[in-house]
């Protein structure tokens, strides 16, 4: 019989043994023979929806099952089964003075830039926009961290969300601004400015409303199973509005 | 439930986690489970945190392989792997979502809130048989 072998954290869920010898065909049945003998052990392999949970990495004979044929992978009688948890976590919290210091930059930057008629400063705006989502931070997040939060003037309002659909809506407004910026420079002015305020309207949206139009398509997209799109929406939150 | 970190254990785990700032910072915490639940931390295995570039800031991963040196590391020390510290850079060293979705049970959870690069609390947590929730433990530490 192939040898399931477990982690230390997971022995106490299986009788304190430390490997097991296991039937099935494939890993899958292997799994689904070790869990059957042991139950409790159930929760920390799967999730509620049956899959694999994160942390679970499986090797059969040292190879990773990933680069095999995954569950799928057929296990010969001699075969050792491993399971080695990857171990993660985080923070998961996004201070969101940060974000909102970054918006209202946004907001304060694009009217000057229309009413002096100048695209300069929407080109600048632009520029900072992409280099924050080139360094995934808020573009104008550094006078927050170096100047209003050492003063005292913006305190911090650090919640658990995830960064990175925020990372992704300022990407997405930093590549309008982009277009808004080009269409200026190319005499298109109508189009060039409308850009600009569509992208001054949503960080408005966003600072005053809460609602964060490109974290929302970040959502939808995860909804739709799009690759790189892995996070849901905080527990209890609409997605997209600011989660409380 | 206890857990008592020796203090060179203790120090290194703040100079690893303040060298990692404003990256969050990770490793394995090696010792031994000295009778009815109460742990004993000897000696600490900082790991590189494996996260990507830009997300290191809140996020920290230990590859596999790095979980299976550890447990070859640990035995050649005559310790065993009692669980995990990592830092919380500028935020409260509380377990978030995201640590329990990770996180394995038994294993304990040692959070160091790191302000401005200085390591300010440390604070120990399991997950609980059912999943749902962290407990905290007594955490131990003379400096």
């Amino acid at each position: 019989m192939p040898t399931l072998k477990i982690p230390t954290p997971l022995r106490p869920y299986a009788g304190g043994q430390a490997s097991i010898d296991v039937t099935g065909g494939r890993v899958a049945d292997a799994l689904a023979d070790l869990t059957a003998r042991h139950p409790d052990l159930s929760r920390h392999i799967f999730n509620d929806a049956g899959e694999l949970r994160p942390f679970v990495n499986l090797f059969v004979n040292d190879e990773d099952v990933r680069y095999l044929d995954g569950v799928d992978t057929p296990v010969a009688e001699t075969d050792l089964l491993r399971i080695i948890p990857s171990i993660a976590g985080g923070t998961g919290r996004v201070d969101h003075s940060a974000l909102r210091t970054n918006q209202a930059f946004i907001i304060i930057l694009n009217i000057l830039a229309f009413v002096l008629a100048q695209p300069a400063l929407a080109l600048a705006v632009t520029l900072v926009m992409l280099a924050g989502a080139v360094f995934r931070t808020p573009g104008f997040g550094f006078v927050y961290r170096l100047l209003l939060k050492p003063l005292g003037l913006v305190k911090p309002d650090v919640i658990e969300d995830n960064p990175e659909p925020h990372r992704f809506a300022q990407g997405f407004g930093a590549v309008v601004m982009a277009g808004g910026t080009i269409a200026l420079y190319a005499g298109l002015g109508s189009l060039g400015w409308g850009l600009v305020w569509l992208v001054t309207a949503l960080a408005a949206l966003n600072l005053f409303a809460g609602f964060c139009v490109g974290c929302a398509v970040y959502y939808w997209l995860h909804r739709l199973n799009v690759p790189g799109f892995a996070k849901e929406p905080p527990t209890g939150s609409f997605p997209g509005m600011r989660p409380k | 439930m206890t857990i008592q970190i020796d203090p060179p254990a203790a120090a290194a785990i703040r100079a690893h986690l303040e060298a990692a700032y404003p990256e969050e910072g990770a490793g394995f915490l090696l010792g031994e489970v000295d009778g009815d639940d109460v742990r004993r931390v000897r000696d600490v295995l900082p790991i590189a945190n494996a996260r990507e570039n830009g997300a290191r800031r809140t996020r920290y991963l230990i590859t596999p392989h790095d979980t299976v040196r550890a447990d070859y590391e640990a035995e050649a020390r005559g310790l065993e792997i009692l669980g995990v510290f990592h830092s919380h850079p500028d935020v409260p060293n509380e377990p978030s979502a995201f640590d329990r979705e990770w996180a394995l049970p038994w294993y304990s959870y040692t959070i160091t809130r790191v302000d401005g690069g200085k390591a300010v609390s440390m604070r120990s947590w399991r997950l609980t048989d059912d999943r749902e929730r962290f407990i905290e433990e007594e955490l131990i530490s003379e400096n």
